[in-house]
């Protein structure tokens, strides 16, 4: 309707110029309006979102359980303490998922193991953040020969296959839960570099930060304030996305031997350790991957339901 | 127009369409009808959200569904009903007797084939050419609407706007529809492109004898290429005639709007005259006539009764409830 | 064209030389010296210089960097600290048993996921839609190497259809790993196939093919699907290392001797000339199929393909 108004011929040389001029107000007022309320409007779309919320609901439910473990659990005698005489028990109601090769409780290690997969997946992908939103907001911004370069890296770095990197990393640095945050990290990298730019690319030529500009806000505070809040959402939808992914990561690496070193629970060295009994006691095997799957599950809806909120495409 | 004896290439009755969205109900269509002879021209008026592409769309049976739903009494072209005939059989009418140029040449050419095959596939489909006729056929096809046929390779990036709504006319015209329906087909062009795409689409129309509904909100449009007018409002047709009814007695306080927005060539200093207001929402139509909110004419009687389209002359009608009122004229006056 | 596959192919020598800068500096940065984890433990002085020499040990990261190009360019990746074999030929043995099960992989992949995708997509928030967005969101949510046991546990050792190891067995030994590794690329794609296609289904050229008479079936295979197909390379290019990376995994679930288990094997043997060489190639592997990729996404996408042949091509200002 509106393009056809503006068809329409408009009435005179002066009001025209008036009236375009009041428009550009409006669009400078309405984003500023739209920063605050945005939050909310996004709450309003997810809570629509069936899958967002069970996702939600599911990560809350893992992360109670990963910050109740240490208080139920003792890490000494119910987690790495050997117990052979119960040694491979199948599910129970003494021990609900069984017990493993050593005769440890599963199930308590499962609940103790959340507290590994999300720190390695959340710190990780802090690490992937900081360093990919820092120097890919940097190239969208300064642009030039810097950002051939770093997009250049970028194309280097994702050649390279994440777990093969994250192998290299943890081999270079030696096993232990920090390198494996960092390998982790490292070869998550890129693709914030990739997002955080691209989102600053499109924000720089809106017209508000134009408007910015124009009444002389030093640059730093255009970025500051205006470039990387508007261009959050993407980088939030990947940040909740890569955090799953991280964490399948850890996990692989963890299997492989190269992650969170014996005897601690990790899931994914639970389900190395497990494989081998896989054919007379395959709950070994079946509940440290259930556990893996479902917050890796809870994190991916969630993802997708912020991509779904915030996308505008999606809206109409 | 409505001469109901003669046959008709277009017979519309009662023809609803509505959008049927989680946001609610989009009323596009509220009840139109509309009859075309042979070898006429029709022009459909009335601004954007009005109806019109919609209203052409249920002509070809192509309205999305869902969301679309399509009610209707009578629907038949050349003298074949569209309403109730089989998808299968659906296909074979699209293209052949019936066929359509779009608004934005731009989007409206697949961007992976070339302009050749594109028109190729038409006859391929509708005339049972193999490939290599249906090629040569194409390329005849470029040359008719002024593109060189060695052309025919290129891939629709390679055009310019308007060489690309000639393709899109070739296509459309490829196996003589005997009804064309052109929706908007110079908006999206440069002025200087607009008047020979025009011409070109006329002299065609002349050629193959094919009747036409031209669809468009540029009067200027309507007064060079257009028999009868039908203006839309909103899902209505507010008023209905020949050229002559239409322009120069005018009736309804719409049609009186679009006029006065336009520019005067005879006093160049007069301010324009756009209709106050926008169109009423579709999904919240007023109970009584759409035009009412905007309409300096008003009455009490208007926001309660929608009105008729009521003959208000031989070939002539309009739906407005002022002239029920002995001796209403509009303003305007030629 | 050509001239756009020479100038990517030269494009290739800066991007592989830094791969392997990069690879070489982090492993390089390993702790301990690995003279070490090759002379005995009652070496010389001398003895353990001379061994420094033969292993190309000597002189800066810079110097020893420049010899490991050196040699690479003469298809030469040293000489593994354990086996004593030629890097090179151990990859190479090792690379046909990959490349098998990435592409079978991929096939699984892209069976599945672009029908499912298509489906969805023109049966847009129906239960078929539910359902193979659903199925995607498992597939993305499981670690592949659980999902490869669980395969085991049901197909070879319950069931007894397919061999749980090895790759004796032709045909049968490689469906369940490709399986198990053409899973998350199934499910990735399947959502990059539904969501283009449900991009291309609202464009205004499929209108202009309905109202030419084209079958609606055939609007969805022939128009809708060619438009989609040029997003959905994009993914399965920036997929393909992945595919290759989680081959790692899977050929550690299911004892398929793959370059995978030859890099996992050498760090646990701190045989970094093993670690660096396979690593390169890989690398190397996935950078020419991304160039394959882009060919083949120019031959899809005709404005990509006139673009190269009229104003050539930048080496620069790609993005």
């Amino acid at each position: 309707m509106e393009k056809d108004l503006k068809k329409m011929p408009t009435p005179a040389a002066s009001s025209t110029e008036s009236a375009s001029l009041s428009t550009t107000q409006a669009r400078l007022v309405s984003k500023t309006f739209k920063k605050r309320s945005t939050w909310a409007s996004v709450w309003r779309q997810l809570r629509k979102n069936k899958g967002a919320i069970a996702g939600l609901v599911l990560l809350i439910i893992i992360i109670g359980v990963a910050l109740a473990a240490p208080i139920i659990f003792d890490y000494n005698t119910d987690i790495i303490q050997n117990n052979i005489r119960e040694r491979r028990q199948p599910p129970s109601a003494d021990h609900w998922f069984g017990t493993d090769e050593m005769g440890r409780d599963i199930f308590a290690r499962v609940c103790y193991g959340a507290r590994y997969s999300l720190a390695v997946g959340v710190v990780a992908v802090l690490f992937a953040l900081v360093f990919g939103v820092t120097f890919g907001a940097a190239a969208g911004y300064i642009g030039g020969a810097f950002e051939n370069i770093m997009m250049r890296l970028c194309d280097i770095l994702s050649s390279i296959p994440s777990v093969l990197m994250a192998i290299a990393v943890v081999s270079a640095l030696g096993k232990s839960t920090l390198n494996l945050m960092i390998a982790v990290g490292v070869a998550s990298t890129a693709p914030f570099i990739r997002v955080a730019r691209a989102a600053v690319l499109t924000v720089r030529n809106e017209e508000y930060i134009e408007a910015a500009r124009a009444i002389a806000v030093p640059e730093w505070k255009i970025v500051v304030t205006h470039i990387l809040p508007n261009s959050l959402s993407p980088i939030i939808v990947q940040a909740t996305l890569r955090v799953g992914s991280a964490i399948i990561s850890a996990a692989q690496l963890s299997f492989l031997g190269l992650g969170v070193p014996a005897p601690a629970p990790e899931w994914g060295s639970m389900l190395s350790a497990g494989r081998i009994f896989i054919r007379d006691h395959s709950y070994m095997t079946l509940f440290p991957g259930l556990a893996i799957m479902v917050t890796v599950l809870s994190l991916n809806l969630i993802g997708d339901g912020l991509r779904d909120a915030l996308d505008p495409r999606l809206k109409s | 127009m409505g001469d109901h004896t003669a046959k008709l290439i277009l017979d519309v009755k009662n023809l609803v369409v509505r959008y049927e969205t989680e946001d609610g109900i989009v009323h596009a269509i509220n009840g139109i009808d509309l009859q075309l002879g042979y070898r006429e021209t029709l022009g459909l008026v009335g601004e954007t959200g009005a109806g019109k592409t919609t209203a052409a769309l249920a002509m070809l049976r192509l309205v999305p569904d869902p969301p679309g739903v399509v009610e209707c009494e009578r629907l038949t072209i050349d003298g074949r009903d569209i309403l109730n005939m089989p998808s299968a059989k659906m296909d074979d009418v699209r293209g052949k007797d019936i066929s359509m140029v779009f608004q934005d040449p731009m989007t409206a050419l697949n961007p992976v084939f070339t302009v050749g095959e594109q028109i190729a596939e038409s006859l391929q489909i509708h005339e049972h050419l193999d490939k290599r006729d249906a090629m040569k056929r194409a390329r005849e096809m470029l040359e008719l609407v002024g593109i060189p046929g060695s052309r025919a390779g290129d891939y629709p990036h390679e055009f310019s706007g308007g060489m690309k709504q000639r393709v899109v006319i070739a296509i459309a015209l490829a196996c003589n529809p005997k009804l064309l329906i052109a929706d908007e087909p110079t908006t999206a062009l440069d002025v200087t492109i607009q008047a020979q795409v025009l011409e070109l689409m006329t002299t065609l129309k002349e050629k193959y004898d094919t009747s036409m509904i031209m669809i468009t909100h540029d009067l200027g449009i309507v007064a060079e290429v257009c028999d009868v007018v039908a203006v839309m409002y909103a899902g209505h047709i507010v008023e209905q005639g020949t050229l002559e009814d239409v322009f120069n007695r005018t009736k309804h306080p719409y049609t009186e709007g679009l006029f006065n927005s336009l520019p005067n060539i005879y006093n160049r200093t007069a301010m324009l005259k756009p209709i106050k207001g926008l169109m009423s929402d579709p999904t919240d139509p007023p109970p009584g006539c759409p035009f009412e909110p905007r309409c300096e004419y008003a009455l009490a009687e208007c926001k309660t009764r929608n009105p008729d389209l009521v003959p208000a002359g031989p070939t002539h009608k309009v739906a407005c409830l002022a002239y029920e009122q002995e001796g209403f004229h509009i303003k305007r006056r030629i | 064209m050509s001239r756009y596959i020479v100038e990517r192919l030269l494009m290739l020598i800066p991007v592989l030389l830094s791969v392997a800068f990069i690879i070489f500096a982090i492993m390089n940065a390993a702790e301990g010296d690995p003279v070490y984890s090759v002379v005995s433990a009652d070496a010389t002085q001398e003895q353990i210089e001379a061994a420094r020499i033969e292993l190309g040990l000597d002189g800066t990261l810079i110097q020893r960097y420049f010899r490991y190009v050196g040699g690479m360019i003469k298809g030469d990746l040293g000489t593994s600290y354990v086996s004593k074999r030629d890097v090179m030929q151990t990859y190479m043995m090792r690379l046909p048993n990959t490349l098998k099960l990435a592409a079978a992989s991929m096939v699984v992949a892209l069976v599945i996921s672009i029908p499912l995708g298509i489906i969805a997509a023109v049966n847009q928030n129906s239960i078929r839609d539910a359902v193979s967005m659903v199925l995607a969101l498992l597939g993305l949510s499981m670690p592949n190497f659980w999902l490869g046991l669980l395969l085991i546990l049901l197909f070879s050792l319950r069931l007894g259809w397919f061999p749980s190891a090895g790759y004796e067995d032709g045909l049968r030994s490689i469906i369940l790993p490709a399986i198990t590794n053409g899973t998350g690329l199934a499910a990735f794609m399947t959502r990059a196939t539904r969501s283009s296609m449900l991009d291309v289904v609202r464009q205004d050229f499929l209108r202009t093919a309905r109202a030419k008479g084209v079958t609606e079936r055939k609007v969805i295979r022939k128009h809708a699907l060619r438009n989609a197909l040029i997003p959905i390379i994009t993914v399965f290019g920036v997929q393909f290392s992945n595919v290759l990376g989680g081959s790692v995994l899977v050929e550690t679930v299911f004892a398929w001797p793959g370059v995978g288990r030859l890099v996992v094997d050498a760090i646990e043997q701190r045989d970094i000339p093993t670690v660096t060489g396979a690593l390169v190639m890989t690398t190397m592997l996935v950078t020419i199929t991304n160039l394959l990729i882009d060919i083949v996404y120019a031959y899809v996408d005709p404005r990509i393909k006139s673009q190269y042949a009229k104003k050539g091509f930048k080496l620069w200002k790609r993005t």
